[in-house]
């Protein structure tokens, strides 16, 4: 008996199913972005807000809500407040080109905000590309994103990711012969940012007579880097140039520590970046002396960054991460293309605007290339004493010294 | 009949079988339009979970072929959808001036031979083992896609350039690429259900080791399955790939895109036609639903993790099976039941009984057949022969190791030592091999195909193995029409159309011998013919027995009821504690001391000889 | 050399925390032949709890552990009786797909509630380790493969000298046999089910120190305990220590010697391998396929 009640009540719920079905395909969407001629601008991106890569988006989701924010205390954009609508994509490809498309043809969203990691916004963009909208990227370094002919993808940091570790790189090259590593290790990320980070990094220092004694590339799923700590340490470097994204940053020098190993000089891209987390995760002493590239900082002078900072202390506490600042900058990016052209329904001539001009952010001044690849170079930074320094290049140094890790100034 | 327009009543109405079949015919010709058409709808989101569900509805589909039909759960079947992916992708990156679309060919062959790899290499595991492969399956092509950086771009995956037709047109190429790899795809289950194949498939679902005894040969049936069920799901993975114009490991190969495969085949009713499709089209807005209402990630675990829980518990036969079996009780209330029908009266057949071709010559030889389980020897030395044309009994007490004879001989089982030849030539191991060559047999408890009709039990057994044979019809066609001749023979005709399931013990032992007579087989073993049945069938499994025989064919039987084998049998063997103790025709077998030993024991003979002082001879020894 | 013997041995030491995992998997599975597929989350959840407790209270996850025996049986006998008992009568694969529907549904909730970053306990004894002649060993592998011994041999005791233990050894040889000689067979089920659960409570707090964890993590997990039991008989729980030592040591050469991208794929791999050469695994009982029911 309690069989056949449950399958009526499943005849019913797939009648009801298709008829909802069959109403939810016959409701038009949105009115198209003409409609739009007075209320809010709208602004929309997905972010992945939860799964492996949710740490990044969270940070860059307070970056655009910061400068949602601002903008509107400071008069809007264009006369007109604006807003920003964010949907999480899990970190997975499906969803994220899912939401997109439904940003743009359901929520009937003026404008396009990208997502966090290249992994995503690979994908994302040919979305955007697709429906003729300008698609400006916090975080999407990895060089497959640039060779595909695409006419509005931009990329708001400075450099991509085979040019992340070049000012550093370049900086270890050209240590006197007595303080330069001999030996040095890369252990990358499989991810289409971290890995052409450590590539750019080794063609420098390999070029530059160090010699490479462990390279190698673990899966995203890695948590436990005992056996690779080991393999390095066997292989004795002097130096260790890291492709990581967060946690493998941290669980990796962790693995460092439990071996009791020290190379010289320590690089690790992105994760070092995430501020407060990063300190807590390896513990502040750990930290001393550790590298890497940065696109922001928050003492830096450029334009905007004051207001920036104090405001994220007031939304959320504390100081800003990077993502939040790329995040922030990206939306700067877009709306100075919005402010110059005038308009919001020609992303043609937004497009064609960016690439004709430079745009002032809380990064620096950014611009671009054809293929709506930035020009420009990255910081480096160096954790020190619970601060997070810039070194290199030295014309925008907020420390005079660099240091080895856990170790003594060159 | 009454003339007077008496209005039926509305329950009757509402229940009439034609009415239905009129009504989900319409139902399926508008549904197939609006889908066909959707790409007209307003809403553009709406257009795109659509494209995803008829992704998911091929891959369903396909994967019903093999968890459907065969009953073998596969938690891979998304791979196969990246795998097409991936063969697109890769060639076009090698020739970005074609179209994918030109590829979509190739990668349903493509999946289609990996996917007949897959099985040929898993032939062996069955149940909660191949489910386990499947699961490792998957994570090894995602592996190898992420580690062949050379081929597949790794981890980075691959991007397919946009689509080069006007913006206008937007996504009806591929909306009509996948309607019709859809259409296609129900068209083969369709087919496949009509003929021997699909019979064959869903006799392995129910009952293996039982197909295997009737010449279906299981590994290649399988291997033939799976490639089928690959080869539009590559395809669909093709035009996939290049709709979301990337390619990823982790994407294309995802858990749970095959968790919701299953979800739909088995939501919608396994094995039925359309289940996994309407399946299909309920769980991908769903899907959608959970992610743009409730934040995504999690609450899609949550969501499909409950409702696979939920649907194993509460309705693991599905939508459509629901509705059917709902359908049928309410029908059948009050109706009267076939079983009670009385059987097919037969002419009575006066067969003289041939005498025995001088020598006899042996047609099964079975020469020291050892079996063990663990300590227990079943079958300990066990020789004799079955001579050509005889009706050859073999009897002996509980235990005796009959039973295990039979399943050595006909494949069921492998022999510890010992041969086995057939016709004077030694036999292949497996089972089907055997059914081929002519040998057929019956179970002791009845082993019919449950979820069939009795016709299609009947044209399940495959008399040799060809292709054209596997597509011969199930229902209709030459295959069909020999089936019915053979349930006329054994007085059935009228049950052609009744589940094999609702057939009594008696009218089961009848349909089980008519489906090993489609083998036309050269030795048929009965095990128990006469045993739980009621003396008139008894008599007619003599009579058919004789008739068969009269014709040419071998008989080998286990029996238990004396009268019927003295009655019937020539010559007999005995069998006691796994070796053959005596042998020859029936009045000599009756009075041998040595058999009355092992059925009735030391006590009887002590006890006999005590009382009379000789020993007793009693007719036609009992247990 | 020496680098061979460190690996060998981070690989005996990590083994051994397998070893403890697996032993509930094949205990499940031993007693009512089904294949726990929510084992890798339940270990995930169990990790999870050690962390609030951790985070929350300050508890050590060595003190946590009875605490967490106690809920994780509970769990276990919870789950046992909602869903597992219903669905033990069908076909098999039915059984696995219950129980895939349970680690998908503990991996949502989980994230729910812990969201999805990596998380880890970081107790004095995560960080450092203990050094002995040329070798080094991280102190919380150690401690944690002294907990699994430990633990082990405790259901080790149970099963063999307990009134308990023979019930469930009896069961599940033969559970009709077992019914006859006044085993409460529903109980017994339930107790298993519930007892491999709870080795998990052990498993999953010493896990949190050693692996970072996030809900996702269960995957990796569950192939890694299947292969365990596959490779060491189903059922079989000396088989299941043998093959959990074996799969422990050989992802560690894997990257060491071979490169670090292939540790994941050993399990698979183990899984096929067994699957298709010897079924029945190092020390499994072939099931008896032609038993008339």
């Amino acid at each position: 008996m309690q069989r056949s009640a449950f399958t009526r009540a499943a005849a019913t719920l797939v009648s009801v199913a298709v008829a909802a079905l069959a109403l939810a395909a016959c409701a038009p969407d949105a009115p198209a972005p003409e409609g739009t001629e007075q209320g809010v601008i709208k602004f929309g991106a997905s972010l992945p807000l939860t799964g492996e890569f949710s740490q990044g988006g969270l940070d860059t989701r307070q970056g655009y809500e910061v400068w949602v924010e601002l903008q509107n205390e400071a008069g809007g954009l264009l006369g007109r407040d604006v807003e920003i609508i964010v949907k999480d994509d899990a970190t997975n490809q499906n969803t994220v080109v899912t939401n997109y498309n439904t940003l743009i043809d359901q929520d009937g969203v003026d404008l396009l905000l990208g997502s966090q990691s290249s992994l995503l916004n690979i994908p994302a963009s040919a979305v955007a590309e697709r429906a003729g909208m300008v698609f400006v990227c916090p975080s999407c370094g990895s060089p497959d994103m640039f060779n595909r002919g695409f006419e509005f993808i931009f990329f708001s940091q400075q450099a991509v990711a085979t040019d992340q570790a070049k000012v550093f790189a370049e900086w270890v090259a050209a240590l006197p012969e007595d303080q330069r590593p001999k030996t040095a290790a890369y252990p990358a990320l499989d991810d289409p940012f971290a890995g052409p980070v450590v590539e750019g990094a080794e063609a420098i220092l390999t070029a530059a007579g160090i010699e490479t004694v462990y390279k190698d590339v673990y899966p995203a799923t890695t948590k436990n880097f005992d056996s690779i700590v080991n393999s390095i340490k066997e292989a004795d470097a002097d130096i260790i140039v890291q492709g990581a994204q967060f946690e493998d940053g941290v669980n990796f020098a962790r693995s460092l520590l439990r071996a009791g190993f020290s190379p010289d000089i320590l690089y690790q891209s992105s994760s070092p970046t995430y501020g407060q987390q990063y300190v807590d995760g390896i513990g502040a002493e750990n930290a001393q002396g550790v590298f890497f590239s940065s696109s922001y900082h928050v003492d830096a002078d450029t334009p905007g960054n004051p207001e920036f900072v104090a405001k994220y202390e007031e939304m959320f506490g504390g100081e800003p991460p990077e993502d939040a600042a790329d995040g922030f900058a990206a939306a700067t990016v877009l709306a100075a293309a919005v402010e110059a052209t005038g308009s919001i329904d020609d992303q043609e001539a937004l497009a064609d605007w960016l690439r004709a001009n430079e745009v002032p952010t809380i990064l620096g001044t950014l611009s671009w290339n054809e293929d709506g690849s930035p020009k420009g170079d990255f910081l480096v930074g160096q954790w020190q004493d619970g601060v997070s320094q810039v070194v290199l290049p030295s014309d925008a140094a907020t420390s005079d010294t660099i240091l080895r890790w856990k170790g003594s100034a060159f | 009949m009454s003339t007077s327009p008496v209005p039926r009543p509305l329950r009757d109405r509402l229940l009439d079988e034609r009415a239905w079949k009129i009504g989900s015919r319409v139902l399926l010709v508008v549904a197939a339009v609006v889908l066909l058409l959707f790409p007209l709808s307003p809403s553009a989101s709406a257009q795109n979970t659509v494209i995803l569900a008829l992704v998911l509805a091929i891959g369903a589909s396909g994967l019903n072929i093999i968890t459907g039909y065969a009953g073998y759960l596969s938690l891979s079947q998304g791979a196969f959808l990246g795998i097409g992916a991936y063969i697109t992708a890769v060639l076009t990156r090698v020739a970005p001036d074609v179209s994918p679309f030109v590829w979509m060919p190739l990668s349903g062959i493509g999946a289609a031979l990996i996917a007949m790899l897959l099985a040929l290499v898993t032939y062996r595991s069955r149940g909660p083992s191949f489910v386990i492969i499947t699961i490792a399956f998957l994570f090894l092509v995602q592996f190898v896609a992420i580690e062949w950086t050379e081929v597949t771009n790794g981890s980075a995956g691959i991007t397919l350039p946009l689509p080069d037709w006007p913006r206008e047109l937007r996504n009806w190429p591929f909306h009509l690429a996948l309607c019709v790899l859809l259409a296609l795809s129900v068209l083969m289950s369709w087919a496949i259900r009509r003929t021997k194949f699909g019979t064959g498939l869903i006799a392995i679902r129910e009952d293996e080791g039982k197909a295997g005894t009737i010449g279906i040969n299981a590994p290649i049936y399988k291997v033939l399955a799976f490639g089928l069920s690959a080869v539009f799901v590559g395809m669909a993975g093709s035009v996939y790939g290049y709709y979301l114009s990337f390619v990823d490991p982790v994407g294309m190969f995802s858990i749970i895109i095959c968790v919701q495969m299953v979800l739909a085949v088995i939501l919608g009713g396994r094995g039925t036609l359309f289940g996994p499709v309407i399946g299909a089209f309920l769980i991908e807005p769903l899907n959608a639903l959970a992610n743009n209402s409730f934040g995504g990630g999690n609450a899609r675990l949550v969501l499909f993790g409950g409702l696979l829980v939920l649907l194993v518990v509460l309705l693991p036969q599905g939508i459509i099976p629901g509705i059917r079996h709902l359908l049928a009780r309410a029908r059948s209330r009050g109706a009267v039941g076939l079983s009670g029908a009385r059987l097919d009266p037969r002419p009575a057949v006066t067969v003289e009984r041939a005498a025995p071709v001088e020598p006899p010559k042996p047609l099964l030889e079975v020469r020291g057949l050892h079996k063990s389980f663990g300590g227990n020897h079943a079958v300990d030395d066990c020789s004799f022969t079955v001579p050509e044309g005889s009706i050859t009994a073999l009897i002996g007490p509980n235990g005796s190791g009959k039973t295990t004879v039979f399943n050595l001989i006909s494949g069921t089982m492998a022999a510890d030592a010992g041969t086995v030849s057939f016709a004077g030539e030694a036999l292949a191991k497996n089972p089907w091999s055997r059914a081929h060559r002519g040998i057929g047999r019956t179970f002791q408890i009845t082993r019919l195909f449950r979820e069939m009709t009795v016709l299609e039990n009947l044209v399940a057994p495959l008399r040799d193995f060809s292709f054209r044979q596997l597509g011969l019809g199930a229902v209709s066609g030459t295959e069909a029409a020999k089936a019915e001749e053979l349930l006329a023979f054994v007085g059935m005709a009228a049950y052609r159309d009744a589940p094999a399931s609702s057939l009594s013990y008696g009218q089961q032992k009848l349909v089980e011998l008519a489906q090993v007579l489609m083998l036309d087989p050269k030795l048929i073993m009965l095990d128990e013919p006469a045993g739980g049945i009621n003396p008139t069938l008894i008599a007619r499994m003599g009579d058919l027995i004789r008739e068969l025989n009269a014709q040419g064919t071998t008989f080998l039987l286990v029996e238990h009821n004396m009268p019927f084998v003295l009655d019937l049998c020539d010559p007999i063997r005995v069998l006691a504690k796994g070796k053959v103790i005596a042998e020859g025709p029936p009045d000599m077998i009756q009075k041998d001391p040595v058999v009355l030993d092992a059925y009735l024991g030391d006590d009887y003979l002590l006890d006999q000889q005590s009382k009379t002082g000789g020993i007793a001879v009693v007719k036609g020894a009992r247990r | 050399m020496i680098p061979l013997v460190q690996t060998l041995v981070l690989g005996l030491l990590i083994g051994a925390v397998y070893a403890l995992m697996a032993s509930g998997l094949t205990l499940i599975f031993g007693v009512m032949r089904v294949i726990n597929l929510a084992h890798g989350a339940l270990a995930i959840l169990a990790a999870f709890l050690t962390y609030t407790l951790w985070s929350q209270w300050g508890w050590d996850p060595l003190v946590a552990i009875p605490l967490l025996v106690v809920v994780m049986f509970g769990v276990g006998w919870l789950l046992y009786v909602t869903v597992i008992k219903r669905v033990r009568g069908q076909h098999v694969s039915m059984t696995v797909l219950a129980t895939f529907g349970i680690a998908l549904l503990l991996e949502g909730i989980m994230g729910f509630i812990w969201g999805n970053t990596s998380h880890a306990v970081r107790t004095p004894y995560t960080d450092t380790s203990v050094q002995f002649g040329p070798f080094y060993a991280p102190t919380a592998l150690l401690i944690a493969a002294g907990v699994a011994v430990v633990v082990l041999a405790a259901l080790a005791l149970l099963l063999g000298r307990t009134w308990m233990g023979r019930a469930i050894r009896a069961a599940s040889v033969n559970e009709n046999g077992a019914l006859l000689v006044g085993v409460s067979v529903a109980t017994v089920a339930a107790a298993t089910f519930a007892i491999g659960v709870a080795t998990l409570a052990a498993s999953g707090a010493m896990i949190s120190t050693i692996y970072p964890f996030l809900p996702g993590s269960h995957y990796q997990w569950i192939a890694r305990l299947l292969a365990i039991v596959v490779l060491g008989g189903l059922g079989s729980l000396p088989g299941a220590i043998a093959g959990a030592l074996v799969i422990g040591v050989a992802e560690l050469l894997a990257t060491a010697y071979i490169g670090a991208a292939w540790p994941i794929a050993v399990p698979f791999i183990v899984i096929f391998v067994v699957l298709l050469v010897r079924p029945q695994g190092l020390l499994g009982t072939r099931l008896r396929e032609d038993a008339v029911a």
